[in-house]
């Protein structure tokens, strides 16, 4: 046999070798030719790291934002950063932990009590006057300030609350004989209402829930319930009120069938995350939901006839309440411009500017942190033509709205609460049942972190 | 070898050695599995592939459908159960501006030179590095062979998660924080998935040829350059590919360790158009096809250096 | 002594990109599994508590390996039997071959937002595909990924998506199997099935014993598609392995305890893997 030699194909081999060899120098062509995707505006100034996680036609408005800033001064210059939400934690930590933070960055995600917890942030309190910090303690809405601090600082400036009110289809109230002019006050009316309003097939599976009230989070301060004790900072979560709320929720479902509803639901969300919103296509009659939806119907279903009321309490209930959550801007240990970052916290959240940053909110669609944004004349503009964005503007400076419990171990607590709300949803837990083993799987966990040496102030605790 | 008559034996592993000793190299090809089957065979195969393609091919039908309609469109409306029927496929009227504008939000062309240049140079990296160290597992012998080969395999039972933090703090340590170094230069040292593809490939490789062509006087670096890597070409193709999607699709690494947009991929542009409560459907789904499309096409024509065996070495005995 | 340097210089890429950039971060990460560590400050040691706790005091840890485990067995067989399966069928010399073949690889290249949408479509439980042919055959489906009970097993079929890549390295190693073979076989007079399973399979044992390493690896690592679709599911029935070690060291911060749960995995894979490794002189067939 003859050596390994190959008169195969010769001119084929020589033909991919040039294929080969051409490609690589266009490829080296092209990556030294052409200019990059962004350069700096104002080289000469000192950057400021600014990252998100906005992107599509958010990060058109972040950009706006920007350049604004960057206008109304000399000094600084902000550099914006998007990184996507799937790997914003992550890069993030990483960077702290390399000793390379940015300067700023706006987060919406739960972290501000386990990363103050841990010294990543700097208290901004620190870096205003007392007056300062005074007045805006005085001024800024309750919940955009209980989502900000942790221990008594306030390390996160929130600039844009995530409030929840109920949406209808008038068009299917006024089908079903209901007065669209006279909302319901009470929960249980509400639930009435809806009752009317369901529509099934003839083999008795829903075709329409006309109201459903589903979260347990976003209901158990209604009830008198909650998850934090705001004055002795204790979490709590097997409470009389608790329990209250989850069984009048489970009792809906029970209703309906909880088979039943799970198929309803589960046949609805076909995976485009929230764009697809059932109220959309009629699936609900009346659904409670957030802020960005109004401007959503705007964009995509302009000619629907809605009209947004807030929660009603239960009888007896609080006014008002509900679960929030926002975006809030924060600043790293180890920021090399602090200086800057604040500057730029102060010209976008108002508190430098309330009447210029109420453009801001304007076009982001976000909810303001206080009252003298929301009076501006840009934000009223801005209402008046989204009109159902006035209810949400009404819960906002209600006391009854809850942040998480700010608690270093947050993430996971919240994760377990949504267990729990599921699995007693789902009729495999009684809502007892359902608590209970919540309450003992954060004893658990509490507990394993003492062990650890973390030292946590708050402790579970059940009102009886 | 039993003889014809005593029905089929089991082919012992000696049968096969002298079998193949005996070989010429161009008798490896298309190999007569690839048997002729007649008309009925033909029609029922058809038919069985046809079915069994429907849910594979779904997404992309989809995804060019959702590409080419208005925002109206994407939405369920008034009555409808899901955006998503197989009456919706066809899009009404087709807009292509979607594609157009999707150019336009995102500089397309930066990611694209840097995708490319990421893919080209860890392609190179991993195929060229993976086939050396193959061989090596392979063929060579050294003490330790086996326990360094079951090492290699271990390091990929370790999930990524954990070792993230301190492969980072490493690449600062090095100063390739900022650069794209921290994606290329690993790529250079062997890849363990591809190494043991490789090894694989190389193992079936009759020793006798190698043997035969020291005789001639080839030392090692030559037995490997020019006979077994044109042997392997299958399995380097398939090497290739993978690591040439692996990267294309990587959105992590680049975001990682680089701050500059300037740098980033094309993974990255895709997902500036996905955004939590709402994102530009069409528009994504414009940029997911033109971020697919041209890799299925690829895919589609350079097939047969993947699959087609070592008909096209030809080679006289 | 000269065959031995000549085999270390081939090998010698992996060995220096495994002692810079492989070895250090196991090491570290050994060390941080015995440490309390939130990753922005410094770690705290704490001995073997992580593992304590993990064997001992968490139902979560066990709750996940098991589902894991029960993906393993699920699915590393059934895609090494679709793969062959699907390779052997992709072989055969009928028009078109080569658009088959692509159509069943789209999958691996599209990327994962479509395919994710597409599936939740299918499983659908009013409108979707698969209920609704169970409809025509007169049963009621489940919510599938809904379904406490029937979420894993969507994902496990899912992951029959996959075959794709493993169908490659398959058709490339059919191609492998010579002619030669085939024709003693056929002297002998075996028919197409017996030409399978006693040229053709055997011929493929390389390939399947790669793949069946790296099903197995891969398995229990089974991460993106539950995180992406279920995160976890309903009431914790596709918590898998490796999504439960993410959460931990990137939502909740306990990055020491994720080490010592990644580090209690790779000694569960590595079993596995050498019992593999063990016995595969016994039905592996190389070249030699």
């Amino acid at each position: 046999m003859n050596g390994p030699t190959h008169q195969a194909k010769p001119r084929g081999s020589a033909i991919a070798l040039c294929g080969a060899v051409v490609f690589a120098v266009v490829v080296l062509i092209l990556v030294f030719a052409l200019p990059g995707a962004t350069s700096r505006k104002y080289p000469e100034r000192t950057p400021v790291r600014f990252w998100h996680m906005w992107t599509a036609e958010w990060k058109a408005v972040v950009e706006r934002i920007v350049d604004r800033f960057n206008e109304s001064q000399v000094l600084y210059e902000v550099v914006p950063l998007s990184v996507p939400g799937t790997a914003a934690d992550s890069k993030f930590l990483l960077s702290v932990a390399g000793g390379d933070p940015p300067d700023v960055m706006a987060q919406w995600n739960q972290v501000i009590p386990k990363w103050a917890d841990s010294g990543l942030l700097i208290p901004l309190n620190d870096l205003m006057s007392p007056e300062e910090w005074k007045e805006i303690q005085r001024t800024t809405y309750p919940a955009a300030l209980k989502i900000g601090m942790y221990k008594g600082n306030l390390y996160g400036v929130t600039t844009g609350l995530d409030i929840y009110a109920c949406y209808c289809r008038l068009a299917d109230l006024r089908d079903a004989g209901l007065d669209p002019n006279q909302f319901p006050e009470t929960l249980e009316e509400l639930v009435h209402w809806g009752e009317l309003l369901h529509k099934f097939t003839p083999e008795g599976h829903l075709s329409r829930i006309g109201f459903l009230p589903s979260g347990f989070v976003t209901y158990a301060p209604a009830f008198g319930g909650g998850f934090y004790d705001w004055t002795r900072g204790t979490v709590l979560l097997n409470t009389p009120e608790n329990l209250r709320a989850m069984t009048f929720l489970v009792d809906q479902r029970r209703k309906l069938g909880f088979e039943n509803v799970i198929r309803f639901e589960s046949g609805l969300t076909v995976g485009l995350g929230n764009v697809q919103w059932p109220f959309i296509s009629g699936a609900y009659s009346i659904t409670v939901d957030g802020q960005w939806r109004v401007e959503q119907i705007a964009r995509f279903a302009p000619e629907l006839e809605y009209a947004t009321f807030p929660i009603p309490p239960p009888k007896g209930g609080r006014k008002d309440a509900g679960w929030v959550n926002g975006n809030f801007m924060i600043i790293p240990r180890g920021a090399k411009q602090v200086g800057g970052a604040w500057q730029f916290i102060k010209f976008w959240s108002g508190i430098e500017n309330p009447k210029r940053a109420a453009e801001f909110y304007a076009w982001g669609g976000w909810l303001p942190m206080c009252p003298a944004i929301a009076e501006a004349p840009k934000y009223r503009e801005f209402v008046e033509k989204n009109p159902q964005f006035k209810t949400f503007l009404d819960v906002l400076p209600s006391e009854n709205i809850q942040p998480t419990p700010p608690v270093p171990y947050q993430v996971y607590l919240w994760d377990r609460i949504t267990r729990a709300d599921d699995a007693a949803q789902r009729g495999s837990l009684t809502p007892q049942a359902a608590l209970e083993r919540l309450e003992k799987e954060i004893d658990r966990e509490i507990a394993t972190r003492r062990q650890f040496g973390y030292e946590d102030e708050t402790e579970v605790k059940s009102r009886t | 070898m039993k003889h014809a008559g005593e029905g089929l034996t089991v082919i012992t592993r000696s049968n096969m050695r002298r079998l193949m000793s005996g070989l010429r190299l161009g008798e490896r090809d298309k190999g007569i599995a690839a048997r002729r089957l007649n008309r009925t065979q033909r029609v029922c195969a058809h038919a069985f592939l046809l079915v069994l393609c429907i849910p594979f091919i779904l997404p992309l039908v989809w995804m060019l459908s959702t590409s080419l309609k208005e925002d109206s469109q994407i939405y369920a409306r008034e009555g409808q159960q899901s955006a998503i029927s197989l009456k919706t496929l066809i899009p009404a009227p087709i807009k292509w501006s979607n594609y157009a504008e999707a150019v336009k939000t995102v500089p397309i062309g930066t990611y694209l030179r840097n995708t490319l240049f990421l893919c080209a140079a860890t392609v190179i990296g991993a195929v060229l590095s993976s086939a050396v160290v193959a061989y090596g597992f392979a063929r060579m012998r050294f003490r330790g062979r086996e326990a360094l080969f079951m090492l290699m395999i271990a390091t990929m039972a370790l999930p990524g998660q954990v070792t993230m933090i301190p492969v980072f703090a490493l690449f600062r340590f090095l100063g390739w924080y900022g650069t794209f170094l921290p994606l290329i230069v690993p790529a250079f040292c062997g890849n363990a998935f591809y190494v043991f593809l490789l090894r694989q490939f190389f193992r079936t490789i009759p020793e006798e040829l190698a043997e035969a062509a020291r005789i001639d006087g080839a030392g090692d670096s030559r037995v490997f350059r020019q006979l077994m890597l044109p042997l392997a070409k299958p399995a380097l193709a398939t090497c290739a590919l993978f690591q040439f999607l692996g990267t294309w699709n990587d959105f992590f690494g680049p975001l990682l360790y680089i701050n500059d947009p300037s740098r980033y991929t094309l993974a990255y542009g895709l997902q500036q158009f996905m955004s939590s409560y709402g994102g530009e459907w069409a528009q994504l789904m414009a940029g997911a096809s033109m971020f697919t499309v041209p890799i299925i096409i690829l895919f589609f024509l350079t097939q047969r250096t993947f699959i087609q065996g070592i008909a096209t070495t030809g080679g006289k005995a | 002594m000269r065959k031995h340097w000549a085999g270390y210089a081939f090998i010698s890429p992996w060995l220096l990109g495994f002692i810079v950039f492989t070895a250090v971060p196991f090491l570290a990460s050994i060390y941080l599994s015995f440490t309390r560590y939130d990753i922005v400050s410094a770690p705290v040691w704490v001995g073997s508590a992580n593992y304590d706790r993990l064997l001992r005091g968490d139902p979560l840890f066990w709750k996940s390996l098991g589902i894991t485990f029960k993906y393993a067995v699920v699915a590393v067989p059934v895609g090494i039997i679709a793969g062959v399966g699907l390779a052997l069928l992709l072989n055969l010399d009928i028009a078109g071959i080569s658009v088959y073949r692509t159509v069943f690889y789209i999958p691996s290249i599209v990327p994962v937002v479509a395919t994710s949408v597409i599936f939740v479509w299918i499983l659908n439980p009013q409108i979707g595909l698969v209920n609704g042919l169970l409809r025509r055959l007169g049963a009621t489906g489940p919510a599938w990924l809904q379904d406490t009970r029937w979420a894993f097993w969507s994902l496990a079929f899912m992951s029959l998506w996959g075959v794709g890549g493993s169908m490659i390295i398959y058709l490339a190693g059919l191609k492998d199997v010579p002619a030669a073979l085939y024709e003693a076989a056929i002297i002998d007079g075996a028919g197409a099935w017996q030409r399978t399973r006693h040229v053709t399979l055997p011929m493929m044992t390389p390939v399947i014993f790669f793949n069946l390493v790296m099903g197995v690896i891969g398995s229990f690592q089974y991460f993106t598609e539950a995180y992406i679709m279920t995160q976890g599911g309903p009431e914790d029935s596709t918590h898998f392995y490796a999504l439960y070690l993410f959460n931990r060291a990137w939502r909740y911060l306990d990055m020491g305890y994720a080490s010592a749960m990644a580090w209690i995995l790779f000694v569960v894979v590595m079993v596995f893997t050498t019992l593999i490794f063990r016995t595969h002189h016994r039905w592996v067939h190389y070249g030699d």
